[in-house]
């Protein structure tokens, strides 16, 4: 009986934990905060904290956005170079034209919203396979970056709004309140709206979508546009950040807001997971990275040892749920 | 000589007993059909006997050896699942044989030996193909023929198990498939053929065993029990199988009129459905029907032709517009067209009716539980709870549920594409008299697509017969099968 019991309770714990790929990797994320803490003198300091809070703010906004794409069965490789892009012409807007800063914000702002259409209308119009379309794309986005700086940065960004970047609330650094404020606005979209429930039944299934008279085309040309916003508010939150526009910005956006998503739980295949998981992935990856620093890792293994924990860090669901499995089979014998 | 057998088997699911103490035994050169009505545990006993589950309590003896210590001995057992599960873009020789370890192929590949091996097989089973034809190219029939020499062709094998073999097959090559299956007989192999289609088990099998709500309730030799006896084991209780299910109240007033829809796969054809009227459309299948309708729908292209729904003007290729305005189409292929698998009942109950859930900007969680409720009260939708996902409820269940969201969204026109396919008699009854009463009481009117002929015959106040993508016949109820028949295979009058 009381045997029972125990196996009972542990059977509850382990349900917990493999209940989604989102609640397991929120345990995975607190175990590294423990073991960080624990090893490191310099996690807690709040000089680094603020640091790898800032660095997850723009992998979370992004993958926030991304993980919109892949709850429809898609995604977007240039969100990283629309970033860029935006930024960019903030920056040709404040610097060069002396335009009002927060105009120039504002309209690059509106710019994202633009490519980002741009993008769906081509994939749904011409029916494209989304990331061949945006493989492609961001050569062309990167491109334009390239023929308006001439691979040079734009500095002297006005100072009035540098706050956006460097700044902080209390302890709370500019970019993460924003990333905060785009999970709400996506989550209340997502979990609320009609356009949220259209969302899933289009990644279940778009031919079933179409058939219950959902405007399928018109709902995915939306989330281009949209992920396309988000981008183009992290890229001028960067460059508020960095005081000057850089054509490298957001580099390593793409993958690193697919990885987040993915390691959160959204499904690549459309239809499953919460974007509140890209923000849970991307703090594993901002901390995994920043306790290879504080580690004091050799550079030249940095990416490597990056890599690998990264995975461990994906593998721990898939894992807890084989031993679930197992554990089953076990119970049945004996 | 038993080679498969289960003893006192016990599977339980959160919430249910699949099967409970269940005691079956398969003798080789014997066909032995199973039935049940959906979710009797026909599934869950397949699933045990071909090693997917393990039962809680229970063994299974494969050749008079516990198969659950040497799980290799599952390999004696071929099974042919009901849904076809080939490759589309590889050969009909390579899906023949693959996987290759199973079918005594060692090293590399050539694909010339593998056609010249697959010529005898696909000449035993008579699939009119080539070998090196690609499998997405050849008709449904032809696949699913193939799937069963698939499974045949591999080393080894002692019992074969069907699926619902004949659910994609033309009534030509059911024939064809049963001769296949009396020569497997004869080369003293055991067989259990699944199947909704009574007529089909008597027709085949030796014996016969009854499943219902997870326990076998009945056993006998096919020879000495009748259809009726099937059906009281299988529901309980008597069902007359001579009942029809046509509207009582058709009214005059006409409801959709379509005119010269032509479109790929459908030519020149024109119709009127009325109000409170069951409007049955038949054909063989590939005869065009469904694609017409989704044309009507706009989920397919219409290249000529007109539609008016209540006198209004029809816009084409517009599926919102469509449904918006009461045209709602419920598909055949209801796990890729009708459900979203992952999603809750509860979400799919909603998603067409998200407008009168509103409470401000956002779906109030309330209103949508107390329209699940309903909708699982009303159709008597059987399950736990409203938060489970769709794709594990049985197929009738699943279909209820898409004629609950169907209805939540006040429906003009209703079309049923195949809404008894691979649905058991016990439920069929039911959803014919769902029709029925849905064209009396709610007026709306209904276009039912089938290929089975009796129950177009049973359910129809007026069939249209359809051959190669044309209209080659209307007729009233009461119409005799043969004349219906010649009609769908093209021969007129």
């Amino acid at each position: 009986m009381s045997e029972e019991k125990t196996t009972g309770k542990q059977n509850a714990l382990v349900n917990a934990l493999t209940k989604s790929n989102m609640t397991a990797m929120g345990v995975v994320l607190i175990i590294l905060i423990l073991i960080a803490s624990v090893a490191s003198p310099y996690f807690l300091d709040i000089y680094n904290l603020q640091s790898v809070v800032r660095d997850l703010a723009f992998v979370g906004m992004i993958g926030i956005a991304q993980s919109l794409l892949l709850l429809v069965g898609e995604l977007d490789l240039s969100v990283g170079k629309i970033a860029s892009l935006c930024g960019i012409l903030s920056g040709i807007m404040m610097v060069h034209w002396g335009w009002n800063s927060w105009l120039s914000l504002i309209i690059a702002l509106a710019l994202g919203l633009v490519f980002g259409c741009i993008n769906g209308l081509i994939i749904t119009k011409l029916r494209l396979n989304s990331m061949v379309a945006t493989i492609g794309m961001q050569g062309v986005y990167g491109g334009i970056n390239l023929v308006l700086t001439k691979g040079k940065a734009i500095t002297g960004v006005p100072e009035n709004i540098q706050f956006l970047g460097k700044g902080a609330i209390g302890p709370i650094p500019y970019p993460f309140i924003f990333c905060v404020l785009v999970l709400i606005a996506v989550l209340f979209l997502v979990k609320k709206t009609k356009t949220g429930r259209y969302i899933y039944a289009i990644g279940n299934s778009r031919e079933a979508a179409k058939i219950l008279g959902i405007k399928v085309d018109k709902i995915r040309v939306m989330i281009y546009s949209l992920v396309g916003l988000i981008s183009a508010l992290a890229g001028v939150l960067y460059v508020a950040r960095l005081g000057s526009a850089q054509s490298a910005i957001g580099e390593n956006w793409p993958m690193n807001s697919i990885a987040a998503s993915v390691i959160g739980g959204v499904a690549l295949t459309g239809g499953i997971g919460n974007p509140a998981g890209a923000l849970i992935g991307a703090a594993v990856i901002s901390i995994i990275q920043n306790m290879i620093v504080l580690f004091g890792v050799n550079v030249y293994w940095q990416s490597a040892v990056s890599g690998l924990v990264t995975v461990a860090a994906i593998s721990f669901s898939s894992i807890s749920a084989i031993v679930r499995e197992k554990r089953q089979r076990k119970v049945k014998l004996g | 000589m038993k080679v498969l057998e289960a003893h006192n088997i016990t599977k339980r699911f959160p919430g249910v007993v699949a099967l409970d103490s269940v005691d079956i035994a398969f003798e080789p050169g014997k066909i032995h059909a199973v039935i049940g009505e959906n979710g009797a545990g026909k599934s869950t006993l397949i699933k045990c006997l071909t090693g997917v589950y393990e039962p809680e309590e229970g063994d299974v003896y494969i050749n008079g050896k516990d198969a659950t210590k040497d799980r290799l001995l599952f390999d004696r057992v071929a099974y042919v699942p009901q849904e076809i599960d080939l490759f589309g873009h590889m050969s009909v020789a390579e899906n023949l044989f693959i996987p290759y370890e199973k079918s005594g192929i060692q090293g590399t590949i050539n694909q010339r030996k593998l056609q010249n091996m697959a010529v005898p097989i696909l000449e035993k089973f008579r699939i009119p193909v080539k070998p090196d034809a690609l499998v997405k190219d050849i008709s449904v029939s032809a696949q699913q023929l193939l799937q069963i020499a698939r499974a045949c062709s591999h080393t080894d094998y002692q019992v074969l198990m069907l699926d619902e073999p004949t659910t994609s097959l033309t009534t030509k090559d059911t024939e064809i498939l049963f001769d296949i299956i009396a020569e497997i007989k004869k080369d003293n192999k055991a067989i259990i053929f699944i199947s909704h289609k009574l007529e089909e088990i008597f027709q085949l099998s030796d014996e016969i065993t009854v499943f219902r709500n997870g326990k076998k309730v009945a056993y006998s030799p096919t020879e000495e029990v009748d259809i009726r006896w099937v059906i009281r084991q299988m529901t309980g209780k008597e069902l007359d199988q001579s009942q029809v299910f046509y509207s009582d109240r058709v009214s005059d007033e006409v409801l959709l009129e379509v005119k010269d829809f032509t479109g790929d796969q459908f030519t020149d054809v024109s119709f009127e459905l009325r109000k409170g009227e069951i409007l049955g459309f038949t054909g063989l299948v590939g005869a065009g029907r469904s694609e017409l309708m989704q044309g009507i729908l706009g989920a397919l292209p219409v290249i000529k032709g007109s539609a008016r729904m209540e006198g209004e003007d029809w816009k084409l290729g517009d599926t919102n517009f469509a449904v918006n305005h009461g045209f709602i189409y419920l598909p055949e292929e209801r796990k890729k067209q009708g459900i979203l698998p992952v999603l809750s009942i509860k979400a799919n109950i909603s998603i067409s009716s998200l407008d009168e859930l509103m409470n401000g900007f956002s779906i109030s969680a309330k209103k949508e539980e107390e329209l699940a409720e309903k909708t699982i009260r009303t159709y008597d939708i059987k399950t736990p709870d409203s938060d489970k996902e769709i794709q594990f409820l049985s197929g009738g269940n699943q279909q209820k549920v898409i004629i609950g969201r169907a209805m939540s969204c006040n429906p003009k026109v209703l079309v049923f594409d195949e809404p008894t396919k691979g649905i058991d008699v016990g439920t069929k009854t039911e959803i014919y008299r769902l029709m029925k009463e849905l064209a009396e009481k709610e007026e709306i009117g209904i276009i039912m697509i089938s290929s089975e002929m009796d129950e177009v015959l049973k359910c129809s106040n007026r069939i249209i017969a359809m051959y190669e993508g044309r209209k080659v016949g209307e007729f009233p109820h009461g119409t005799d099968k043969e004349t219906l028949l010649s009609a769908i295979i093209g021969i007129s009058n």
